[in-house]
């Protein structure tokens, strides 16, 4: 009795939901870094957010150094 | 595919890259962001906005403090931000990729998204340091800024699915067709409406540091996930064969 064993890799396809999820983290994350001038803490502090610009703030080195218009 | 192991080898070289960039920035651009920002306090004291205190020191280097360490965070949320995108772009692509290793074809693509998505809108719209920048025009630059990276972006993918179109086998036809592309929106496209008033050698030496430190992101990326891709092969299923 002959015996043979085989190993077959196939390519699968790909996901839509982890594409999903991946084109929101990138969307929030640009948006976060360059672009945030209070919006996001707004939801929870309201108008002071705007007054406030923590996340403008903490981001503020990056967006120059990565392009992003700022001031 | 294996979706968690897709996810999670993306996510975890874009935050490890834009960790790096963060350092990077630090380390190269931080200094030339510290002069211009001196010059904007001598500006506030010569205009009595400020006074020249220590109080106002003080509170000055405490707002410096957590500026600079907001860079490396800044880095790492922006570095998943973009290297979600590489990882979806990757995915789609891998197959048509020039022939090679996960790593060989990680670079090719990184070349690719870091020129039409970074380096060409850049020549367009270059990054400044604070000091040059209208906060009344901020709006307008940042709808100019994207928009020119979502055209040229978009622009080499329509030409890149033109070629296969026509079925051409060699990809100058792409090639060719988005540098006349992209040479013509560079042209019709309004300039930065801000006058760069800074001295100029803080501005080039600003610039030349803050394209260093994007090109250590695109690298570490495309190294990263290269290496995590051939290593854990999210695309692959295994199957075995007994035959009797």
């Amino acid at each position: 009795m002959s015996q043979s064993k085989g190993i077959t890799i196939t390519e699968s396809k790909i996901p839509i939901f982890a594409i999903a999820l991946l084109a929101v983290i990138f969307v929030l994350g640009v948006f976060v870094v360059g672009f945030d001038q209070g919006h996001i803490f707004s939801i929870v502090l309201g108008e002071q957010a705007y007054e406030d610009l923590y996340i403008h703030e903490l981001t503020h080195d990056m967006r120059h150094a990565a392009g992003f218009p700022c001031h | 595919m294996k979706t968690i192991i897709f996810l999670t080898i993306v996510l975890v070289s874009g935050a490890l890259a834009g960790t790096l960039h963060g350092v990077a920035n630090l380390a190269i651009v931080e200094p030339y962001l510290d002069q211009a920002i001196g010059i904007e306090n001598q500006n506030l004291f010569a205009s009595g906005e400020e006074e020249d205190t220590p109080q106002f020191w003080v509170e000055y280097d405490a707002y410096r403090d957590w500026q600079k360490g907001g860079q490396v965070l800044a880095g790492a949320i922006l570095g998943t931000s973009i290297g979600a995108l590489f990882g979806i772009v990757y995915a789609f692509s891998r197959h048509v990729l020039p022939q090679g290793n996960d790593l060989k074809k990680t670079i090719t693509l990184a070349g690719i998204m870091w020129l039409t998505l970074f380096f060409i809108p850049f020549l367009k719209y270059p990054a400044n340091p604070p000091t040059v920048g209208d906060a009344e025009t901020v709006v307008l630059r940042a709808v100019l800024y994207l928009s020119f990276i979502a055209i040229s972006g978009l622009g080499a993918v329509a030409f890149y699915q033109l070629s296969k179109k026509i079925k051409s086998k060699s990809k100058i036809i792409s090639v060719v067709g988005y540098g006349i592309f992209i040479a013509i929106v560079f042209a019709l496209m309004p300039p930065n409406p801000d006058e760069v008033n800074a001295p100029l050698d803080l501005v080039n030496g600003f610039r030349a540091m803050s394209v260093v430190a994007v090109s250590v992101f695109w690298v570490s990326v495309a190294v990263i996930l290269g290496g995590l891709w051939h290593k854990f092969r999210p695309d692959s299923q295994i199957h075995s064969q007994n035959d009797m």
